[in-house]
C-alpha cells in the first residue's frame, strides 16, 4: 500500500502554506495525515502536491484569550485531551478527545484536521458543537470565523474552503452550574463513533437553564439535536423527562448504513446515547 | 528527497521518495526490521515506534514528516546483551507466541510505563488498545506489563 | 516423575521476538530482488477480454507483467486466474514485477484502469447455487457438469443426483432417526448459522523466491505452517524433482490454519521466469481479498429427546461455502456435530457448495466452532425445555471412550466427561450470580486431534550439549516443548538442548504446524530419538567405564554407575570420543553409522621437476607427479580432489608461504596482496596416481557409531481433545450490546508438557472463540465484494474488549501421546460461539441462531420478542 507520487511541501507559516496552496494545483494539506494518508494509500485520493502543516508551530497548542480557551488546529488529540488548560476549561473536548481511536492515534492526529476532514462518524464534530465552538480560517480574503453549527456542509465536507487554512478553534467558557459528557457507541474494529453523543446541561435553581446536544455517528454531518434540546430546558431534568426528551435525538435525520448498523438501530443508539449523555451531564453538573 | 533522521541515537540518512513511510523508510532502508508492517492502515500497532518521544504508527507518518526529528524503535531498548525490563518481563510472562505484534507491543507498554509506572489493570488494556495480537488473548501481555512495572519500580 | 517437561519454561525463541532480531520473510532483502505486486479482479465471475501490459511496462522501473498464460508450459502458479477466467473477486489475473514496490503499485494502478472483463454470472450464495440453472462458479466445471449431474449420492436411504455446484457430500447414518423421533418426548428443531472469519495472523502472507545457479534449484523462503507440503507442492507447480526445491521456513507472524500455502507456487514461478529473486508480500487488504479464509456454514439441527434427558434421536443437513474451490471442512463438522453426545439414531448429510467467493482454508479447528455452536446451542435449549441443568443434560449424554463417531471410529481416550464434571463443579457456575442482564453460558467442545507420521534426530556436540534438528515449524512455541522432551529423556537441563528448525534439505520430515498434532507426533520422534541418542551414549559409557548399561544413569553432565559419582565420564567426553580427530573410537563421518576402525596409515610419494634460475634464484616448477595410497577410493574424482589440492598446498609449504610479523607483533602479511599462495597461473601440471592397499580395518560392524539418533514414527491414533466454555455476559437491552464480564476455559490438555504454552493456547483459542461469537463475519456485498477488509471494518478481540479469563486445565492422560499429552491448539476455539449465545439467551431471553451476535442481531431479537409478548 503505497500512495501514488507526489510533490512533498513542508512550509514554516501560514502565509507560506497560503501561498503554496494557492499557487500549485491539485494540493492537499496534510495535518496529522490520520486521515489523509489512509486513503493516499488505497489511492482513493492521489493529490499531485502534499502541503505538510504539522510542522507549523503557530498552529499547535491550547492558550487563553480572554475568557476564552484557544486551541491551536494542528494540536494533537493527546495534548488536547492531557492538557490541565482543556481539561479545567472545556471538559468536554478534553473526554471527546480522549474517546478517538488509541494512543498512537492520539498522538499525531489533530483537532483541526479531523473537524475539516468531517468524516461523519468522527468525535470532534459532536463536541464543538456542544460547546459551541468558533473556527478561525485564514485565506486570501483575510481572516474570518465559522460558527461550529455552520461549519459541516455535507459527508467530508466543510465550510473551509480549499484555499483556506482552519488555525485556531476558539471555545468560550460556561458558567458555573454547567454540566458535560460525551458517550459513544465505538465500532468494534476502527473505534469511529457508531454514534456519538456531546451534552452541555446548565442547572439554575434546580431547573435546565440551557442544554445543547450534539450528535455524531447518525447523519451525513454531525448535528445539534434541537427538539431535544427544546423538552429538556425548563424541566427538571428528571429521569422520565430526559427519557421522552431523548426519544427525539433522530428526528428528520436521514441515519446512515453500514455493516455495523442499519439506519433503524442508529437512529435508536442515538435516542439511547443521548439519553445517557445528558444523565451523565446532569450529574456533573450537580457536581459542578 | 534525502532526509535526515536521529535513530536510536544515531543520524542517518535516505534517500527515499515522499510517498514512503517511516517504516518503509526504518525497514527496507535503514535495515531496522524489527518495526513489523502488518496492516498499514495505523489499526494494529505492530510498527509502533517513538517519534520525538511520542507512540506513533510509523505507518501513518510521512518519512518526510521525520525529516529532521528522532525516531526510536524497538531495536533501542535492549542494551547489548541485557534486556528492557518489559522485554524480560514479555519472555517471563509467556507473552510472545508468533512474535509478529511483539516488538509493536514491547514499545508501546514501555510507553505507557513512561507515562504511568503503576497502570490500573482497565488502564493497560485501554493503552494496549492500539496494538492487536491474535495469539495470546492479551492476558500473558498484561500479566507482562504489570510484571515490567514491578521490575522498573524495584530498580 | 518427571525432573524436566511439566515445568513452566520460557520460550527458546523468544528473545529474537522481544528484540526485534527474529526474521520474518518481509525481513528479507536479497540483491537485486524484485517487487511483485497482483491485479486482482473487481469481479466475482468475469473474464479478462483486454489486459494491456503496455499500461504497466511504461512505469519506470517495471520489468515484466505476467499472467498463467505467461509461465512456462506446464507450470502452474496454483494461484492466478487460469485462461484469464477470475472465479471471485479479488482473483488475482495478473502480476507486476518491478524494481521498487512503488513502481509495482504504480503498475498495477494503470494496467487496472486499462484491463477489460467481460462479466459472467456469479453466484455468492450456496444455496442460490444448489438451484436448478444456477450460474456455474467455474466454467471449467462446465465440461464436467453432465458427469456430475449423473453422479449420485447416498441420501436418507435413497439416491439422489448431486445439486449444482455442489462439490462434495458426505452422508453419516446410525440406526433409524424416524424410528428414535417417535420415540422422543421432546424434537427440538432449528437453524444455525455462522460466518466466514478470517485467521488475521498479524503477518499478512509472504513470500520470497530465488534460483540457486549452483544447485539448480528454486529456493522458497516463506510463512508457512508447512514447509514440506509447499516444497512438493511447488515442485509439482514447476515440474520440478523435488530435490531441486529448498522451502525455508522463516518466522511465522502467526498462522491459525491460514498458512499451509498460497503465494508460494507463484513466487518459485516468477523466480523462474525472471531468473531473479522476487517477493511477494501481500498488503493486508489483499490479504483480506485472496486468502483463504473459514467458511460459512449453514446447519438445520433436529434432536429428540426423552423426557429423562437421554438423547434417541439426531438428524442434520450441513451446508458449507467452500467458495470456488473445494476443501471446505463439511465432513469434519458432521463427524463433531453428530458425535459429542450417544445417539442411538442419526443421518447427518453434509455438503460443500461452490461460490464466487475466495477459496476457503483452514480457521483452528475447521469446521469444529460451526457445528459445536449449532449442537451445543441445542443441548442447552433442550436443557431449558426438560427444565435440566445443561451441564447435566451433557453429562447424561457425552460420549465416552470406545463409543462410536458417526463415521464408525471409535473416540480414543477422552476427557470430555472430565472437562463436564470439572464446570459443573467450578465455584463460578455453582454459584451464579443474578442481576440485570446478567447471563451465563456453557457449552462443550472437541477435536479429534490431528494425525502424521514424523521424523526427528539428535546429535551430539563435542561439549557434552545436544541439538535436535526438526522439519517442523514452531509459532507457538513448540521447539521449545521439543527441547523439554529431550532434556527429559537424555537426562540433561534443557539449557543443554538446541531445537535446530532446518530447511527441507537438511531437515527430517515434519508435518504441518496444524491440527493440534505438533507436540502430539513430533514430540514421540524427539521421544524417540532422544531415547535413541541415549542407548549410545550409554553403550560408550559402558564400555569405557566397563560397567553394563543397564546400570548407568545420566545427571550432572556425567553418566555414572548409578548410586555413584566414583565411576563417572562426563558426556562431552563421550562426545568427543565418538566424534574427534584421532579418536579412539570412531570418525564422525560415516554412511549409514559407519564405524571407527583402528588407524590405517596413508602415504603419498611425490615427483617434482624443477627448474632454477641461478641469476635470480628462483626455482619453477615444471611438472609434478603424485602418488598415493588411497586405500580404496569410494569416491575417485573426491580423492584425487584432495591429492591435487593437497599437493598444491605442499608446493606453497615449499616454496611460497610463511606469516610473517614485525617486532611488535604485528602481522605483515595478512591478505592476498602480503601472503602468496599458489594460484591458477604458477602451479605446474600434475600427475596423480592412485595406490590401493585394501584397509584390514575397513568394515561395516563399527564399534560405537556416532551419537546420531533417528525417531521416525507413522501417525498415531488420534487423541481427543475437549474443553468446556463458561462465560457470564451482561446485556445492555437499549442497545444491544453483549459484554462478557467473566469467562472460564476449562480444557482436557493431557499432560500440560510446559504449562504455560498450553495455557496461552487455552487463551489465544478462547478469546478467538469470542471473536465468532460476538464480532467477526466477513461480508459481502451483491457483487461479491468484500466489505469488511482490514481491521477497521473487520472486528478481532482488543485488550480492551477482551474480558478477565480464567483457566482450568484437566489432565486426562493420552494412550499415545508424550507423557500423555494431547493437542490443545484447536479445542479453546470450539466451544465459544455456542457459549457466549447461551449466556445471551440466559442473560436476555432471547435465542440467536447466528453468529456473530452483534449488538444490532441482538437488539432486533429483543425487540421481536417484546412485540409478541
Amino acid at each position: 500500500m503505497i500512495p501514488a507520487a507526489f510533490d512533498y511541501h513542508a512550509p514554516a507559516s501560514v502565509d507560506e502554506a497560503l501561498r503554496l496552496l494557492r499557487s500549485l494545483p491539485d494540493a492537499k494539506l496534510l495535518a496529522g495525515g490520520h486521515s489523509l494518508l489512509p486513503m493516499m494509500k488505497l489511492r482513493v485520493v492521489s493529490p499531485g502536491h502534499v502541503i505538510d502543516i504539522g510542522r507549523i508551530q503557530a498552529l499547535c497548542g491550547v492558550r487563553e484569550d480572554g475568557r476564552a480557551l484557544v486551541i491551536g488546529a494542528m494540536t494533537t488529540h493527546w495534548a488536547i485531551e492531557s492538557s490541565p488548560l482543556v481539561r479545567a476549561r472545556a471538559p468536554l473536548l478534553a473526554e471527546c478527545a480522549s474517546r478517538i481511536g488509541d494512543i498512537q492515534v492520539r498522538n499525531v492526529g489533530t483537532i483541526g484536521g479531523s473537524l475539516v476532514h468531517a468524516d461523519p462518524a468522527a468525535d470532534y464534530p459532536a463536541a464543538v458543537l456542544a460547546v459551541e465552538a468558533e473556527m478561525t480560517v485564514v485565506g486570501a480574503e483575510g481572516r474570518r470565523t465559522i460558527r461550529a453549527r455552520d461549519f459541516f456542509t455535507g459527508v467530508l465536507s466543510s465550510a473551509v474552503r480549499a484555499d483556506e487554512i482552519l488555525t485556531e478553534i476558539r471555545v468560550s467558557a460556561l458558567p458555573p452550574g454547567t454540566g458535560q459528557a460525551y458517550l459513544k457507541f465505538p465500532h468494534p474494529a476502527s473505534g469511529f463513533a457508531v454514534v456519538g453523543v456531546a451534552a452541555v446541561v446548565r442547572l439554575r435553581g434546580g431547573r435546565c437553564e440551557d442544554a445543547r446536544i450534539g450528535v455524531t455517528g447518525v447523519g451525513p454531518t454531525a448535528y445539534r439535536a434541537e427538539a431535544v434540546e427544546k423538552a429538556l430546558v425548563g424541566t427538571t431534568l428528571d429521569d422520565r423527562t430526559i427519557a421522552a426528551a431523548a426519544e427525539h435525538a433522530a428526528d428528520g435525520v436521514e441515519a446512515n448504513e453500514d455493516l455495523f448498523a442499519t439506519p433503524d438501530y442508529r437512529a435508536h443508539l442515538a435516542r439511547v446515547f443521548t439519553k445517557r449523555a445528558v444523565r451523565a451531564a446532569l450529574e456533573r453538573a450537580g457536581r459542578a | 528527497m534525502i532526509i535526515r533522521l536521529k535513530v536510536n541515537g544515531e543520524w542517518r540518512q535516505a534517500d527515499v521518495w515522499p510517498g514512503a513511510s517511516l517504516l518503509h523508510v526504518l525497514r527496507e532502508h535503514l535495515g531496522l526490521v524489527g518495526s513489523k508492517n502488518a496492516c498499514e492502515q495505523g489499526e494494529c500497532g505492530s510498527c509502533s515506534v517513538w517519534l520525538d518521544g511520542d507512540l506513533v504508527c510509523s505507518c501513518l507518518v510521512l518519512a518526510a514528516q521525520a525529516h529532521e526529528r528522532e525516531v526510536q524503535t524497538v531495536e533501542s531498548l535492549a542494551e547489548g546483551p541485557r534486556l528492557h525490563p518489559v522485554q524480560e518481563a514479555f519472555l517471563e510472562a509467556g507473552a510472545v507466541q508468533c512474535g509478529f505484534c511483539t516488538p509493536g507491543l514491547i514499545v508501546a507498554v514501555a510507553d505507557l510505563l513512561q507515562h504511568d509506572p503503576a497502570p490500573s489493570e482497565l488502564t493497560i488494556r485501554e493503552a494496549l488498545a492500539g496494538n492487536l495480537c491474535r495469539c495470546t488473548g492479551y492476558a500473558k501481555i498484561i500479566d507482562a506489563v504489570k510484571l515490567a512495572a514491578q521490575k522498573m519500580g524495584n530498580a | 516423575m518427571t525432573a524436566v517437561v511439566g515445568k513452566p519454561t520460557k520460550r527458546i525463541e523468544g528473545l529474537g521476538k522481544v528484540t526485534g532480531s527474529a526474521r520474518y520473510t518481509e525481513d528479507l532483502q536479497l540483491p537485486g530482488m524484485l517487487h511483485a505486486r497482483l491485479l486482482l479482479s473487481p469481479h466475482p465471475h468475469a473474464r479478462v477480454t483486454r489486459l494491456p501490459k503496455a499500461a504497466a511496462l511504461g512505469v519506470p522501473g517495471v520489468v515484466n507483467v505476467v499472467t498463467e498464460e505467461d509461465l512456462p508450459e506446464g507450470v502452474s502458479s496454483n494461484l492466478l486466474a487460469r485462461h484469464g477466467e477470475a472465479l471471485y473477486s479479488g482473483h488475482p489475473v495478473a502480476v507486476v514485477l518491478a524494481e521498487a514496490e512503488s513502481a509495482a503499485a504504480d503498475g498495477v494502478e494503470r494496467l487496472g484502469a486499462e484491463v477489460e472483463y467481460e462479466v459472467l454470472p456469479a453466484v455468492l450464495d450456496p444455496r442460490e447455487a444448489m438451484r436448478d440453472g444456477a450460474p456455474l462458479v467455474r466454467r471449467d466445471a462446465e465440461d464436467d457438469e453432465e458427469a456430475a449431474a449423473h453422479s449420485t449420492v447416498d441420501v436418507k436411504g435413497g439416491k439422489e443426483t448431486k445439486p449444482r455446484n455442489v462439490a462434495n457430500t458426505y452422508t453419516f447414518r446410525r440406526g433409524d432417526v424416524e424410528l428414535g423421533f417417535k420415540e422422543a418426548a421432546l424434537v427440538v428443531e432449528h437453524t444455525y448459522a455462522t460466518g466466514r472469519l478470517h485467521q488475521s495472523y498479524m503477518e499478512p502472507h509472504a513470500t520470497v523466491a530465488t534460483l540457486d545457479p549452483v544447485m539448480q534449484a528454486v529456493v522458497v523462503y516463506t510463512s508457512t505452517q508447512a514447509q514440506f507440503y509447499v516444497k512438493a507442492q511447488v515442485a509439482k507447480a514447476l515440474r520440478y524433482p523435488e530435490s531441486r526445491v529448498k522451502v525455508v521456513a522463516m518466522t511465522v507472524g502467526g498462522a491459525f490454519g491460514g498458512k499451509f500455502m498460497l503465494l508460494e507456487p507463484l513466487a518459485a514461478a516468477l523466480a523462474v521466469v525472471t531468473k531473479r529473486p522476487v517477493r511477494v508480500v501481500l498488503t493486508r487488504r489483499e490479504d483480506f481479498l485472496m486468502s483463504t479464509p473459514g467458511p460459512e456454514a449453514e446447519i438445520w439441527l433436529r434432536t429428540g429427546v426423552k423426557r429423562d434427558g437421554t438423547l434417541v434421536a439426531l438428524q442434520a443437513k450441513i451446508v458449507f461455502d467452500a467458495g470456488a474451490e473445494p476443501g471446505a471442512p463439511a465432513s469434519i463438522a458432521a463427524v463433531l456435530l453428530g458425535g459429542y453426545y450417544k445417539t442411538p439414531n442419526l443421518l447427518i448429510e453434509a455438503l460443500e457448495v461452490l461460490t464466487n467467493k475466495p477459496p476457503n482454508g483452514a480457521y483452528r479447528a475447521p469446521g469444529a466452532p460451526q457445528a459445536t455452536f449449532a449442537i451445543e446451542s441445542q443441548m442447552n435449549i433442550m436443557a431449558e425445555q426438560l427444565r435440566m441443568d445443561p451441564v447435566e443434560l451433557r453429562l447424561r449424554n457425552c460420549s465416552g471412550t470406545g463409543d462410536p463417531m458417526p463415521n464408525g471410529r471409535p473416540w480414543n481416550r477422552m476427557g470430555m466427561r472430565q472437562v463436564l464434571e470439572a464446570l459443573r463443579d467450578h465455584p463460578k457456575y455453582r454459584h451464579r450470580e443474578r442481576g440485570e442482564g446478567i447471563g451465563y453460558g456453557v457449552a462443550v467442545g472437541g477435536w479429534t486431534g490431528g494425525v502424521e507420521s514424523a521424523s526427528a534426530c539428535i546429535r551430539a556436540n563435542t561439549d557434552g550439549t545436544f541439538q535436535v534438528v526438526l522439519g517442523m515449524v514452531d509459532i507457538t512455541g513448540t521447539a521449545t516443548t521439543m527441547a523439554l522432551i529431550a532434556a527429559e529423556v537424555l537426562g540433561v537441563p534443557v539449557d543443554q538442548v538446541q531445537v535446530v528448525i532446518a530447511d527441507t534439505d537438511q531437515a527430517p520430515y515434519a508435518g504441518a504446524s496444524g491440527g493440534s498434532k505438533i507436540t502430539y507426533t513430533v514430540g514421540p520422534a524427539v521421544k524417540a530419538a532422544a531415547e535413541d541418542a541415549r542407548r549410545q551414549i550409554l553403550a560408550i559409557a559402558a564400555a569405557e567405564l566397563e560397567a553394563r548399561p543397564d546400570d548407568l544413569e545420566i545427571a550432572e553432565g556425567q553418566v555414572r554407575v548409578k548410586g555413584t559419582s566414583q565411576k563417572q565420564i562426563a558426556l562431552a567426553e563421550i562426545a568427543r570420543k565418538s566424534m574427534s580427530f584421532g579418536a579412539k573410537y570412531a570418525p564422525v563421518y560415516g554412511n549409514g553409522n559407519l564405524p571407527s576402525p583402528k588407524g590405517s596409515p596413508g602415504f603419498a610419494a611425490h615427483l617434482t621437476k624443477v627448474r632454477v634460475d641461478r641469476e635470480t634464484g628462483e626455482a619453477q616448477i615444471l611438472d609434478y607427479v603424485v602418488i598415493q595410497d588411497v586405500g580404496f577410493a569410494i569416491n575417485p574424482p573426491a580423492v584425487e580432489g584432495q591429492m591435487r589440492g593437497g599437493a598444491v598446498q605442499g608446493i606453497g609449504w615449499g616454496l611460497l608461504e610463511a606469516m610473517t610479523y614485525d617486532d611488535q607483533g604485528t602481522l605483515l602479511t595478512w591478505g592476498f596482496t602480503e601472503y602468496p599462495i599458489p594460484k591458477a597461473s604458477t602451479t605446474p601440471p600434475m600427475e596423480t596416481v592412485m595406490v590401493e592397499v585394501a584397509s584390514e580395518f575397513m568394515s561395516f560392524g563399527a564399534k560405537y557409531a556416532p551419537v546420531y539418533g533417528n525417531g521416525n514414527l507413522p501417525s498415531p491414533k488420534g487423541s481427543p481433545g475437549f474443553a468446556a466454555h463458561l462465560t457470564k455476559v451482561r446485556v445492555d437491552r437499549e442497545t444491544g450490546e453483549a459484554q462478557i464480564l467473566d469467562y472460564v476455559v476449562i480444557q482436557d490438555v493431557g499432560f500440560a508438557i510446559n504449562p504455560p504454552a498450553v495455557e496461552g493456547q487455552m487463551r489465544g483459542g478462547a478469546v478467538q472463540g469470542i471473536g465468532w461469537g460476538l464480532l467477526e463475519a466477513m461480508t459481502y456485498d451483491d457483487q461479491g465484494t468484500l466489505l469488511t477488509w482490514g481491521f477497521t471494518e473487520y472486528p478481532i478481540p482488543k485488550a480492551s474488549t477482551t474480558p478477565p479469563m480464567e483457566t482450568v486445565m484437566v489432565e486426562v492422560a493420552s494412550e499415545f501421546g508424550p507423557f500423555g499429552a494431547k493437542g490443545v491448539g484447536e479445542p479453546p476455539v470450539i466451544p465459544g460461539g455456542a457459549a457466549i449465545a447461551n449466556a445471551i439467551a440466559d442473560a436476555a431471553g432471547v435465542r440467536l441462531t447466528s453468529l456473530p451476535v452483534t449488538p444490532r442481531r441482538l437488539l432486533e431479537a429483543l425487540r421481536e420478542r417484546e412485540k409478541v409478548s
